[in-house]
């Protein structure tokens, strides 16, 4: 590493016995609770990808086409050529080794190979194999291969490329601290864009991507669901506030159309934010007459197609123009998510833009011009939310969140992936009363990440994620004890999931919430009755001993 | 072995913790990868180094338990019938189990197969005889076989926590949404999730 070789240390420290071989000799052993199980046949042709058959990860004979090496090396010099990035990642790193200790999943697993300098070097080794003039003619002398870092692609390589890029979840920490800014995220992607030229999805990745090409949300649930899901929510808010916040569904010319991923809709504890976007838009359609409509269409707000194939990211997420367009809102609101943000902010743009039938966002209660949004046309709901309370224009009561002691996790791909960290900070402390920082080398852009990022949350694979989200759940864990943290928020739907598993087995007293959750807590609806209950149906505080 | 005798082992392990401490805690971080070993012995900053300073601090605090060990604890805490043990009995086990937790859950998620997981505790016999020389007979070999065996305990509730939320989990974030809305009428959740209240 780096800050190791001072040259007394050095020589003191010569160690004059061989080492016990080079990590590229070693044969990966693919080890239960540390991969995903594999890609269902039906999921992957659903999409129109090559080579949909059943196989497993554990058997030797993993079905691939004949020509599987020649498919890899084109894929390969295609990527090169295509993706400027990917050609400078393969060639500047120095193995400097500032990486190597700050991805979560080393941390985690204490596995070398998840070093991100060494995941990358699994690529970079085939890479220099066969596309260097170095490694060419370093070749034709023996032993030479070795001294070029290269090896020929073999059936060991690409066992070992995927079970270890399938330990990592893009979430760019490793970036941060790398002085040549290289992206190993991206490098990942570039992987397992390869894996599904063979037919090497998981099937955590594959089956949403499947449900989401075929009825518009991972989950796969049709519309009718869909809109009964938040009919039932607004029976619970009537019950707990007195108010119909009356969900509008596809509406043609509404002000906007509001988008979220499908697991705020469908899973707890998102389902407790999606009642707190409910809330919000009854609040603006009261006070100031916004008219914000939901889609049954563009029901998923994630894209677990960019952890497939830029092509497949691509398909997913033309929906939601294609939606906004066929209603002919003014501009897009989404709600709080991770990688659909990284999506949006990175890649809808130039992939399914320019989308110059919509709107520059215009907040049309307080003015404000997003700004950032220009181009996108689609602004996050904690954008939104903070403009609103910065300029007075939601009457929150703090009380009916005072039992709620904050911590907030910046998800990866908002604060790495778009500088979003002011503005759920903000939104927190106006809703809420305590709220402590985790330290500083554990959150904004040097967060750390749940550890089932980018498709990995599945259940087989549960000892790979709590080792992964162990950095994290450290962090909480110090909060918890110094400052009596009971609440771990988040704006990323995967996180309120995964943390909710994670916070069970490392920290089991924290609670994980969205912060819309807390908004729909702490907004007073106009005409709502005095509220007795949070949305979870737990007494608010002060409330607790009405019932005795 | 004699009160005196004892005080004066529990002084001799005092006096030596951090040079025990030191070779106990590489000792249980050599079960790593040599790579990852070295990063783990390197940054004293907790959050940077989750492993290695939680392993570090979780071995200090089970260290200290042992000096407190009294003679009292035996193998027969453990075999005998709950019904047997005294409350005091219990408090000393439970302490131990608990200052062993954090470096156990962390190896229970780790790959390690149960014997790698709790092997490092048997390395203090070897480590505590080089550095205070000859002991006075076998009452310390005998505390790290207890220590041991909480070791086994605590690693197997770890692991049954990760089975329960591998059971558990699919369930409780989309069948309870589902079943709240009405829309799924099988078990409900406490059902389901009955077996983790016990």
């Amino acid at each position: 590493m780096s800050d190791e070789l001072k040259p007394d240390a050095l020589l003191d420290r010569i160690d004059y016995t061989p080492a016990a071989g080079s990590w590229m000799d070693s044969t990966v052993q693919i080890m239960p609770g540390m991969y995903c199980y594999a890609a269902k046949a039906e999921s992957v042709e659903t999409l129109g990808l090559p080579n949909a058959r059943t196989w497993n990860p554990l058997e030797d004979d993993w079905k691939l086409p004949e020509n599987w090496q020649e498919i890899i090396h084109n894929a390969i010099k295609e990527r090169l050529e295509k993706f400027r990035t990917f050609k400078v990642f393969m060639d500047i790193c120095v193995r400097c080794g500032a990486c190597a200790d700050k991805c979560h999943f080393f941390l985690g697993t204490g596995d070398p190979k998840n070093m991100p300098v060494l995941r990358a070097e699994l690529l970079r080794s085939v890479y220099r194999n066969d596309f260097t003039k170095a490694a060419q003619i370093l070749k034709m002398i023996p032993g030479g291969e070795k001294l070029s870092g290269g090896r020929p692609m073999t059936l060991d390589v690409l066992k070992e490329w995927w079970y270890y890029f399938f330990q990592c979840t893009e979430c760019r920490r490793c970036s941060v601290f790398c002085p040549y800014g290289i992206d190993t995220a991206e490098i990942t992607i570039m992987a397992r864009e390869i894996f599904n030229l063979l037919g090497l999805n998981i099937d955590w990745i594959a089956t949403p991507v499947s449900n989401c090409y075929k009825t518009g949300n991972h989950l796969g649930i049709q519309p009718h669901a869909f809109k009964d899901m938040l009919e039932f929510f607004a029976e619970d808010i009537e019950e707990i506030t007195g108010v119909n916040v009356e969900p509008q569904f596809n509406k043609k010319g509404a002000d906007i159309l509001f988008i979220t991923p499908s697991g705020d809709v469908f899973a707890d504890p998102g389902t407790y934010t999606c009642q707190g976007y409910l809330i919000l838009f009854k609040y603006l359609k009261d006070k100031y007459g916004l008219d914000v409509t939901w889609s049954t269409y563009a029901s998923e707000g994630g894209n677990f197609g960019f952890f497939t194939s830029h092509e497949t990211m691509k398909r997913l997420n033309s929906k939601m123009y294609a939606e906004a367009r066929r209603l002919g809102v003014k501009w897009i609101l989404g709600g709080e998510c991770g990688h659909m943000w990284r999506v949006i902010h990175q890649y809808m743009d130039t992939m399914n833009g320019p989308a110059d039938f919509l709107e520059e966002p215009v907040n049309p209660i307080t003015g404000t011009k997003f700004e950032n949004a220009k181009s996108t046309k689609m602004v996050h709901i904690t954008e939104f939310t903070a403009d609103l309370i910065k300029h007075g224009k939601l009457e929150l009561d703090k009380s009916r969140n005072a039992n709620r002691i904050m911590t907030f996790h910046d998800s990866c791909n908002t604060s790495r992936g778009m500088g979003l960290l002011e503005e759920p900070r903000y939104v927190i402390q106006n809703v809420c009363d305590n709220f402590f920082e985790m330290p500083p080398n554990t959150i904004r852009e040097q967060t750390f990440c749940c550890g089932s990022g980018s498709g990995l949350n599945a259940g087989e694979n549960i000892e790979l994620r709590m080792a992964g989200g162990l950095p994290r759940a450290n962090a909480v864990k110090y909060v918890h004890e110094k400052f009596g943290v009971n609440t771990l928020g988040t704006i990323c739907a995967i996180d309120r999931a995964a943390l909710s598993t994670l916070m069970e087995y490392w920290v089991p007293e924290v609670q994980v919430y969205g912060i819309h959750e807390l908004v729909g807590n702490a907004l007073i609806l106009p005409g709502e009755k005095e509220r007795e209950t949070d949305l979870r149906l737990e007494p608010l505080p002060g409330m607790e001993d009405e019932d005795e | 072995m004699m009160p005196n005798q004892l005080i004066d082992l529990n002084r001799q392990l005092e006096l030596n913790k951090e040079k025990i401490l030191t070779l106990w805690f590489e000792a249980a971080i050599s079960s790593y990868p040599e790579d990852t070993a070295r990063l783990l012995g390197k940054s004293k900053n907790r959050f940077d180094n989750p492993v290695g300073n939680i392993t570090r601090q979780s071995l200090e605090d089970t260290f200290d338990n042992i000096i407190r060990m009294s003679l009292a604890e035996n193998y027969k805490d453990y075999t005998n019938s709950k019904h047997s043990q005294t409350n005091k009995e219990h408090v000393g086990q439970n302490r131990v189990e608990n200052s062993l937790d954090p470096v156990i859950r962390i190896r229970a998620v780790q790959n390690f197969s149960a014997s790698q997981a709790v092997a490092f505790v048997f390395e203090l016999k070897a480590i505590v005889k080089s550095v205070l020389g000859k002991l006075p007979d076998e009452s310390f070999n005998y505390r790290v076989d207890l220590v041991a065996l909480a070791a086994f305990n605590r690693f197997m509730k770890c692991r049954e926590n990760i089975f329960l939320l591998k059971a558990t989990e699919a369930k409780r974030r989309v069948h309870s949404a589902f079943e709240r809305a009405g829309l799924v009428t099988e078990l409900t959740e406490d059902e389901l999730l009955g077996s983790s209240k016990s």
